[in-house]
């Protein structure tokens, strides 16, 4: 009796928390559809407006194909030294590595702002100029422990006695790699990569202190709309993102399960 | 004659191999390389982060340049004026005021996809998971549609007429707080599922059989177990709300200057680099000695990977 009626104060409680935190997305998206200048909630009418003001605005398109391009060079370059470096640890005995594994995961400890600072002014005293790269280093940085962490724990699962018989068998460490290592651990990379993408996409704290006119990033034109209060088509903006954000990762599981299937 | 070509022949098979074999080798310790992923730590942070610290002794001359001379004007500044360090104590007060409310809310939530065993649970799991992947501007920007004069809670207070002027909800503290908790809540909720999740449920049933109440089965068995997972939820949600910048700028009020937004106007807006990276640093070796005090409690690594489940 007295179980149950915790239980039941326990559900309520999530219920209350799941629709604190569903209830504003879904409240942006029925906005980017409703035609007026200021959205009242629930609109009047639905229409498509917005989203043909949005689509003809340069400046939504620009920073859309920016974030687009830094998340999967971020991805990318997440996925190459995460592996490699996951290898690394999990593979190598050396000393200290106890405290190496804490320097890898400091970019998760040390605040955004603090990142974008010091970044700023160590590129601008070393003369490299503000460009996209600066964006796609960093964001591989801030995104590299997560992607780390991901590989380095499938490794952990990793039963080398299959390593050991392909090398038996006369393959050298490169092709072991390639035919047995790489596959099992795949799905482990793309999730990792998945994970930079997002990171990436998302990162507003440090990132604004890395763009300049042609590198404005997606989330920083949503926070500088939302200052100044603001045009409607940012419902739009926000909306889509909030499409892609949510079907890019369900699409990478999908393949994510193939790849797994396709193993066994 | 053939001797010696042979002798060559040889030389040659044998230096092809040695080079091949090293090739591979190489090719192979890059692959097997812990050195990249630190190299790039190296370079893009912790060398940044040790030129913050020269910085901070330096001057800003005037506009945008910088006078590169010994000097402890920064650190002086900070600690005769009161403004900043209250800036640091209120940062470090939300932080601390939100995780007190992160913690108990996650865990309840944490608690209930853990335990319920049901065709829904994956959904359950998945609408936690989905807030990691949209875009905090985006979670944050959305309270302002809630909480605004002609937002959906005002709109609906005036509609049932139990106001009949908006209530200001937008640009205060309580707004703030609302948003950086609703936004960190992910954080608490997944550690403690994955901890809940793999509690054994025999082990509570046997402390309610030898005549455990609920709550003491809870405390003594659930609670240690999940101990791990409480601990990765509290290290995120401390260092995410007392460094935070997005909820204070776009929810909270003139009052809600947190330090994260302080040190981007101080380098952004003044321009005076030495100052913000004197603040930077002060504010780092907070948040160090916080991680300190918390090493000698939990492990930093398990914590940390706590995050990436």
């Amino acid at each position: 009796m007295k179980s149950e009626w915790n239980w039941r104060a326990i559900k309520g409680m999530s219920l209350l928390i799941y629709l604190s935190m569903l209830i504003p997305l879904a409240v942006i998206v029925i906005n980017s559809f409703n035609p007026q200048r200021i959205a009242g909630f629930p609109p009047e009418s639905l229409s498509l407006h917005w989203y043909g003001e949005f689509f003809n605005n340069e400046l939504f398109i620009d920073a859309v194909v920016v974030s687009i391009k830094v998340g999967i060079a971020s991805a990318l370059l997440c996925g190459a030294i995460g592996t490699v470096t996951a290898m690394g640890f999990v593979r190598k005995q050396f000393p200290i590595k106890n405290a190496l594994v804490i320097v890898l995961l400091t970019p998760m400890l040390v605040p955004p702002v603090i990142i974008g600072v010091a970044a700023t002014v160590f590129f601008v005293e070393i003369g490299w100029n503000r460009s996209i790269w600066w964006i796609v280093v960093m964001h591989t940085l801030i995104a590299l422990p997560y992607a780390f962490l991901i590989v380095r724990s499938r490794l952990f699962l990793f039963n080398t006695t299959l390593e050991d018989a392909a090398m038996t068998l006369g393959a050298d460490r490169l092709t072991t790699f390639r035919e047995v290592t790489f596959p099992i651990i795949s799905p482990a990379i793309l999730t990792a990569m998945v994970l930079a993408f997002v990171i990436s996409f998302g990162e507003f704290t440090a990132t604004q202190f890395w763009v300049h006119r042609e590198t404005t990033t997606v989330p920083i034109v949503i926070y500088s709309m939302a200052r100044t209060l603001i045009t409607p088509e940012v419902n739009v903006l926000a909306t889509l993102v909030l499409v892609v954000t949510i079907v890019v990762p369900l699409v990478a599981l999908v393949i994510q399960q193939r790849l797994s299937v396709n193993r066994t | 004659m053939s001797s010696t070509n042979l002798n060559r022949d040889s030389i040659q098979d044998a230096f092809l191999a040695t080079k091949t074999r090293l090739m591979e080798n190489r090719r192979v310790r890059f692959l097997l390389s812990p050195g990249l992923g630190l190299v790039w730590t190296l370079v893009f942070l912790l060398i940044p982060l040790t030129i913050i610290v020269a910085f901070s002794f330096f001057r800003s001359g005037d506009g945008t340049t910088i006078i590169y001379e010994l000097t402890f004007e920064n650190y002086l500044r900070f600690i005769d004026g009161t403004v900043y360090q209250r800036i640091i104590v209120r940062s470090f007060g939300i932080g601390v005021l939100t995780t007190l409310i992160v913690l108990p809310l996650g865990y309840t939530l944490g608690y209930f996809i853990g335990r319920s065993k049901s065709k829904w649970t994956p959904i359950l799991l998945g609408l936690v998971v989905v807030q990691f992947w949209v875009p905090l501007v985006i979670r944050t920007y959305a309270w302002i549609t809630i909480l605004g004069r002609e937002g959906v809670v005002n709109n609906f207070l005036m509609w049932t007429g139990l106001v009949a002027e908006p209530l200001q909800l937008l640009y205060t503290t309580h707004g703030m707080l609302l948003g950086l908790i609703v936004s960190i809540l992910p954080f608490m909720v997944l550690p403690v599922y994955a901890s809940v999740s793999t509690i054994d449920e025999e082990i509570i049933q046997a402390a309610k059989t030898m005549g455990a109440s609920d709550i003491r089965a809870f405390v003594e068995v659930t609670l240690p177990l999940t101990w791990p997972g409480v601990v990765s939820g509290i290290l995120f949600t401390f260092i995410l709300s007392a460094g935070a910048f997005i909820a204070p700028e776009l929810l909270g009020g003139s009052s809600d200057r947190l330090i994260a937004p302080v040190i981007a106007t101080v380098f952004m807006q003044d321009f005076n680099w030495p100052f913000a990276a004197a603040l930077s640093l002060i504010y780092v070796l907070l948040i160090g000695l916080v991680l300190y005090l918390f090493t000698r409690k939990a492990d930093l690594e398990e914590a940390l990977e706590g995050a990436s489940l």
